[in-house]
């Protein structure tokens, strides 16, 4: 049986999409056959950043409504062995998506695959529902900054109680704590919130801190997932969290504020583009 | 006939605080005059007061004590007694047949409860301790609460206290109908005493919330000028005012 992880935050923006393509490649890297799925129907970015947005045809409405099939919808990465993705479809809205059909779909890729990353929309609405109802874990994706820990907070709240996992009264879905865009400058100024500060008040087991960087971002417009920036920190970053998440007992890096601000700038880069 | 009956009457539990008085002597002729003495000394202190009679440490057989004539006397000094705590159940069938029922402490079993160093031969069973917890002070059991309260969630412990192990973070809301305690921090919004009850309080370790009420008296966070934030907390009302106060 497959593992589904959903990827979800409740505040948009914070990073799930970069999360799922990064840790979908990085589990692929491990071995680890995995299928990442776009629930952000009517929007569509996951393909974009996977770089596979000219190879979709069908996508995951298409397959629920019976106009495809599951294998014709699944596009195999050309990078990573063992990875695919079921896009989201941009001409839809969420009411596409059912339960039922989300249900077949997770079983049938279940009998494939190591892993089921479920890629979430931003809220708690259907969409978001959807994606962690199934889920057996959760990486909850947090910027350090107030409102998106509120959010993050918000949706552990939905997912120990609307999960199927919770539903069914079976042990409880397993949180994992991504902390994204941090910048240990900004933490020490007082600009952001501290690390600690966000694992008090959120209290799940802390898989990983990405810290803000210029890479991500040149890694969407490329399409390539920034893990795969082996030279990154940001890259770095994720590959020692999924190394976590598989059970590696690894130090967690780049929290500490840059000393020298050149050396600082050449490897965080601020926020420019 | 579905006209509905106006409300009447409302059976509610309720503590109070009672004086005791502890029979040493059996004899009425002895005890009478010396507590006359006594509340002659201090007029009007305990004008048609309502107290127990404990006869815990009284060494007597239950045939040598005249309640009928203790009664009488008590009554004729405008003291009131409604009852008797402890003793033996023999001493207490005695009691009861002049019209004082025995009574038992809040907090169960304590040293009054318990038969007389030499019980009488034919002593029936002592009534069995009073079976599960019992709350000193407020007879509500307690709901307890061992994961995080998040936001958007709401816990509503009814007819009980409440307790959080963890947790209550911003935009989460607790209530409880008794009170509130919460071993972590209290972020959210603390609601006790939610039926009225002006003697709940809310505790918390670390008390930085964004709205406390007990019994529908109200702040929010922006009212909390004096309380100390971030520290130990105990939370209470007094009158219509909301009153903070460290713990510990």
């Amino acid at each position: 049986m497959a593992q589904v992880i959903v990827v979800t935050s409740g505040k948009g923006g914070v990073g799930k999409t970069t999360t799922s393509a990064a840790f979908a490649t990085g589990l692929a890297q491990r071995g680890k056959k995995t299928v990442v799925i776009d629930f952000d129907v009517g929007l569509r970015n996951l393909d974009l950043i996977m770089g596979v947005e000219r190879r979709v045809v069908f996508d995951i409405v298409n397959v629920i409504q019976g106009e495809a099939r599951l294998n014709q919808a699944l596009i195999r990465d050309k990078r990573t062995e063992g990875l695919a993705i079921l896009p989201a479809s941009q001409t839809r809205d969420k009411d596409a998506l059912t339960r039922e059909g989300v249900a077949g779909i997770i079983e049938e890729l279940s009998a494939d695959f190591d892993y089921i990353l479920c890629d979430s929309p931003a809220g708690i609405e259907k969409g978001a529902l959807l994606a962690l109802y199934f889920a057996d874990q959760a990486i909850v994706v947090t910027n350090p900054e107030v409102s998106s820990v509120r959010d993050s907070d918000r949706i552990l709240g939905v997912l120990q109680s609307k999960s199927r996992r919770a539903e069914e009264k079976r042990e409880k879905v397993k949180e994992h704590l991504l902390v994204t865009r941090y910048d240990p400058n900004r933490v020490e100024r007082g600009e952001m919130l501290k690390l600690e500060d966000v694992r008090e008040i959120l209290a799940i087991p802390l898989l990983g801190v990405v810290p803000e960087n210029e890479s991500v971002l040149r890694a969407s417009n490329t399409g390539t997932p920034v893990i795969m920036d082996t030279e990154s920190v940001a890259g770095q970053a994720y590959k020692d969290a999924v190394g976590r998440f598989l059970g590696e007992e690894l130090p967690h890096r780049f929290l500490e504020p840059d000393k020298k601000p050149g050396l600082f700038k050449r490897l965080f880069g601020g926020r420019a583009a | 006939m579905s006209q509905t009956l106006p409300e009447t009457f409302r059976l509610r539990a309720g503590n109070f605080n009672l004086l005791v008085l502890r029979l040493l002597d059996p004899r009425p002729e002895a005890v009478l005059p010396a507590l006359g003495d006594q509340f002659r000394r201090a007029p009007g202190f305990l004008r048609f007061a309502p107290i127990v009679i404990g006869l815990g440490d009284l060494e007597a057989a239950p045939e040598e004590v005249d309640f009928r004539a203790l009664i009488e006397g008590l009554h004729a000094l405008e003291i009131v007694p409604i009852g008797t705590s402890g003793g033996s159940a023999a001493m207490r069938k005695e009691a009861l047949a002049a019209g004082l029922p025995p009574l038992r402490a809040v907090g169960g079993k304590d040293a009054e409860e318990l038969p007389a160093a030499a019980p009488p031969p034919a002593a029936e069973p002592t009534e069995p301790a009073p079976a599960g917890p019992d709350f000193q002070g407020s007879g509500r059991s307690a709901m307890v609460v061992t994961e995080p309260v998040r936001s958007g969630q709401r816990i509503y412990a009814q007819g009980a206290d409440l307790i959080v192990t963890g947790t209550v973070n911003p935009g989460a809301e607790v209530i409880a109908d008794g009170n509130i305690h919460v071993y972590g921090a209290l972020r959210g919004r603390a609601v006790a005493g939610a039926q009225d009850d002006t003697e709940a309080r809310i505790f918390a370790l670390h008390f930085d919330p964004e709205l406390i009420a007990i019994a529908g008296f109200y702040a929010v966070r922006e009212q909390l000028g004096d309380a100390p934030i971030g520290r130990p907390t105990q939370v209470r009302l007094d009158g219509e005012e909301l009153r903070f106060a460290p713990l510990g």
